[in-house]
């Protein structure tokens, strides 16, 4: 079994990672293009009886 | 005499039809789409042969190749085209399905042309990689450096 499986990571996470890095290898002039399409466009917040808990960091 | 009823047998009915209906596998052509959520490499393109690198061992795809599913590893996928030329992508990760039809699907998460890929880049990635490891605490974390390592060993090799 791989090593990152065993430690409880599943293949969605390792190719968040790998994707990552690949970004961060490319030529400065396409990684500018590239780094944003890593922006997260969702801000989780957590409710706790009807009230939001304070507003977790995106 | 049994032979020759069974030969004869093979020749009609169901697998008769299943011929028929094949068509695209005639063994000389397959169909490649090649694609990442942001851009499409391959859109339905004839091509002679694909090299990708999976979980399971890298591996030449030809046309009437055995239907397959597989995982990518982080390396790099040798399209071999119609016309003769070759193409190199690095791809981070991904999955590729072979199908009986001979169509290929690599759906990869990034996938960029090779000489896009900046050397110095990647070497400094993978000296991150290596503090980041001796600095893990956790299992996770520890593991999350090491698959950092492969992918920057990956992209290195993907480079030179």
């Amino acid at each position: 079994m791989s090593f990152w499986r065993q430690a409880g990571l599943n293949y969605i996470q390792y190719s968040a990672i790998s994707a990552k890095l690949t970004r961060r290898a490319l030529k400065p002039a396409l990684r500018v293009e590239a780094l944003k399409r890593e922006a997260v466009n969702a801000k989780p917040t957590m409710w706790k009886d009807g009230k939001a808990v304070a507003a977790q960091k995106a | 005499m049994a032979l020759t009823r069974s030969a004869l047998r093979l020749f009609s009915g169901r697998f008769a039809q299943a011929c028929q209906v094949r068509g695209y596998a005639d063994g000389s052509s397959m169909s490649l789409t090649f694609a990442a959520p942001s851009h499409v490499l391959y859109n339905n393109i004839s091509v002679k042969q694909v090299d990708v690198p999976s979980f399971s061992g890298s591996f030449g795809i030809l046309p009437a190749h055995v239907p397959t599913l597989a995982v990518l590893k982080p390396g790099v996928v040798t399209v071999f085209e119609n016309d003769g030329s070759t193409k190199k992508f690095f791809v981070s990760s991904g999955t590729v399905t072979i199908n009986e039809d001979s169509t290929v699907q690599l759906l990869a998460e990034e996938a960029v042309p090779v000489d896009t890929l900046d050397i110095s880049a990647a070497k400094e990635l993978l000296a991150q990689s290596q503090s980041q490891l001796a600095s893990a605490s956790t299992d996770v974390a520890k593991a999350e450096a090491e698959i950092s390592i492969e992918v920057s060993e990956a992209l290195i090799k993907a480079c030179e």
